[in-house]
């Protein structure tokens, strides 16, 4: 084995030129493959995290029926509490579940009693929105943004678009007007205790009350709510938790139909940023396959070329008896070579690279998200990387290699 | 026990949409360690002879022995196998491995064909480098090498196997007079020292002089045999 690897490297060496243009080619693919699979998977994470992290929570359950008319924030359509009792014990009782957050989220009118103007409200208890969303208060710029008390009953945070627009700063009083579930209309004055950026969204006029107000506000006297946002421990079981909650909520049957109950959603159902996330992985899937097609080509043509050109040197290794397994062997072990170290060169180049991007510490605007691309040495990457390389390498090689351990000596010999 | 020999071969090649007829029917019987040469014509049947008996080829016809050994119905790996462990070949062109330096053409077929240990190779190696005084060149590539050179790099690959039999079609045809003697003289000189029987073929006539047997060949049919006397082989 030794002595095959000794010849076919030497074999590489002999055709210096072509080798080198060749390995550099599937460098250069390779190097591509790691600095975009680590750019897009840390623009993934980025996008990702500032997503489920600033308001949306990795999971969200609500009531059957609720996500699909989100955009009214209907106040019908919610969890009562005997199912809120369910839910959570479920929750309580799944180890990957980290926290999880009761909303009460509606529309309402907000005045400064001068001017009056529309804005959707999420009511939470402030501790366990922000062990959900632990991102959500780095947004208050301005007030208290303490995650353990940024609500209080009687203040409110709303956005820094409502606090220009209606001149409201910190301290001042603001009236929110909702119309509950039954038609009725109430009205409570507020106190501004902080000022958040925009969130996310079309419309980005979000504000965050206590939920115990949410429960005066809109008369709530059963204790229902209509959502429930849901952390977990580890984001990459996403997947797995999310079916198994979904398969323990379907047990739980509605009062008047057979049929379940409650909803429940991953973070990629409620975002229209998910198809963004979607998008860089079907990038960086299409620059694997282009590096498939490289190394496929490349090192089928060079092989196929060494084949060719040494006929009479496998004439006459096979006249003086070298088996037809070891001259496969040979060619074979040729291909791989040149496969496993341009990729190696490759991963070199390409890790190179991605560091200095990390170094660079790339900060951009994503629509409203502010993003910082660290891209970590990819390391599932670059594995991956060099075993479709080595295979791809294999597999191109076994054309020409075989081709080469069927020759014919006396008709090989003859080509001199 | 006859080391060779042939039965009514006959050797048909289809070149397009005519058939030629290279070997017409050839019987032959070679005794172990001999010198033994075939001269003839261009397109005489030589090489196509050389082929049969080195079990590179299959004859249309008839039977080939080497060694005890119906040659005719081996598959490719069983008939690499003999090959390698009973005929050494050299080539008129030489055909040493580019990429292997002198020592390491020599330990190739040790290596690649008849899986010999590290210890016992380098040692068989050494003598039979310095049997063909190419001790003091074993470093350098066949590309630095001369003619004459090159060919007694290829003696030593052939004969480093201990085959029985050692074919050399056309040995001398790329080497000037003077060195095709040395390297005539040097393969007759090995085959007495190893006991080894070669069979070249040549046109050369001058060079037949050195062969203990020679057999002249014309359009497929061996014509003539001839012993000489005079095989005294050595360097002239
Ligand atoms: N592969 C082949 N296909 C068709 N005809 C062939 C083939 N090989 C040899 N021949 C023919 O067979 C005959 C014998 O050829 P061979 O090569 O054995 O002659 P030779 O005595 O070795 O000649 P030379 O001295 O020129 O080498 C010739 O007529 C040749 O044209
Ligand atoms: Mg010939």
């Amino acid at each position: 084995m030794k002595n095959i690897i000794k010849i076919s490297w030497r074999n590489l060496l002999r055709y210096t030129r072509r080798t080198l243009l060749t390995s550099s080619l599937i460098a250069v693919g390779v190097a591509l493959v790691i600095i975009f699979g680590g750019i897009g998977a840390s623009f993934k994470d980025e996008v990702i995290g500032t997503i489920t992290n600033s308001n949306l929570g990795d999971i969200q359950i609500h009531k059957k029926g609720y996500v699909g008319s989100m955009d009214n924030l209907p106040l019908d359509i919610v969890i009562p509490e005997q199912g809120l009792n369910k839910i959570k014990s479920l929750l309580d009782a799944n180890p990957e579940v980290k926290v999880y957050s009761e909303r009460i989220r509606f529309g309402a009118m907000i005045s400064n009693f001068v001017q009056t103007t529309s804005m959707r409200l999420t009511a939470v208890y402030p501790e366990k929105e922000s062990n959900t969303c632990p991102a959500l208060t780095e947004r208050i710029k301005e007030g208290n943004s303490d995650p353990k008390t940024f609500v209080q009953p009687g203040s409110i945070v709303i956005p820094a678009n409502i606090a220009a627009g209606m001149n409201l700063k910190i301290g001042d009083d603001a009236v929110l007007v909702a119309t509950n579930k039954d038609g009725s209309v109430n009205g409570v004055t507020f106190k501004i205790s902080g000022i958040s950026e925009n969130i996310l969204g079309p419309q980005g006029k979000d504000g965050y009350i206590h939920i115990d107000d949410a429960v005066s506000l809109l008369r709530i006297e059963n204790g229902e709510i209509t959502e429930i946002a849901v952390k977990l421990n580890d984001f990459d079981k996403l997947k797995k938790v999310y079916s198994r909650l979904k398969g323990e909520l379907a047990q739980i049957p509605g009062e008047n139909s057979g049929k379940p109950a409650f909803e429940v959603h991953s973070w990629e159902e409620l975002s229209p940023f998910s198809s963004i996330v979607k998008i860089v992985t079907l990038l960086i899937m299409v620059v694997r396959l282009v590096l498939v097609s490289i190394v496929l080509i490349s090192i089928l043509n060079v092989m196929m070329m060494s084949v060719y050109e040494r006929i009479g040197e496998i004439g006459t290794i096979a006249s003086i008896g070298t088996p037809p397994s070891k001259i496969l062997a040979l060619f074979l072990t040729e291909g791989l070579l040149l496969g496993f170290f341009s990729a190696l060169a490759g991963i070199i180049f390409g890790t190179g690279l991605l560091m200095i991007v990390a170094a660079a510490k790339l900060n951009f605007v994503f629509g409203m998200m502010k993003l910082s691309l660290s891209p970590q040495i990819p390391t599932a990457e670059i594995i991956l990387s060099l075993i479709i390389v080595v295979v791809i390498s294999a597999l191109a090689s076994l054309q020409p290699a075989l081709k080469a351990s069927k020759m014919e000596p006396v008709e090989a010999l003859r080509h001199v | 026990m006859s080391l060779l020999s042939l039965a009514n071969v006959r050797k048909d090649y289809l070149a397009g949409d005519v058939t030629v007829q290279a070997l017409k029917g050839i019987n032959l019987t070679v005794e172990k360690g001999k010198f033994i040469s075939f001269v003839g014509p261009s397109g005489s049947g030589k090489t196509t002879l050389l082929n049969l008996v080195g079990c590179l080829d299959k004859p249309t016809e008839g039977t080939v022995t080497v060694a005890g050994v119906e040659v005719n119905r081996m598959d490719r790996k069983t008939s690499a196998k003999f090959r390698g462990d009973n005929i050494g070949f050299i080539f008129q062109n030489f055909n040493l491995i580019p990429v292997l330096t002198v020592y390491e053409n020599v330990e190739y077929p040790l290596i690649m064909v008849q899986d010999i240990a590290l210890k016992s190779r380098k040692q068989r190696i050494d003598d039979m480098l310095d049997r063909v005084g190419m001790a003091d060149q074993r470093n350098k590539y066949p590309s630095q090498l001369s003619g004459g050179q090159k060919q007694r790099v290829a003696i030593a690959r052939a004969l480093v196997m201990d085959p029985k039999l050692v074919l050399a079609d056309e040995p001398t045809a790329n080497l000037d007079h003077d060195t095709a003697y040395k390297v005539i003289g040097l393969m007759h000189q090995m085959k007495k020292e190893f006991n080894t029987s070669f069979i070249f073929a040549t046109h050369d006539q001058k060079i037949v002089g050195e062969a203990e047997i020679v057999y002249t060949m014309e359009d497929g049919l061996i014509t003539k045999v001839q012993a000489n006397g005079t095989a005294g082989g050595g360097v002239k």
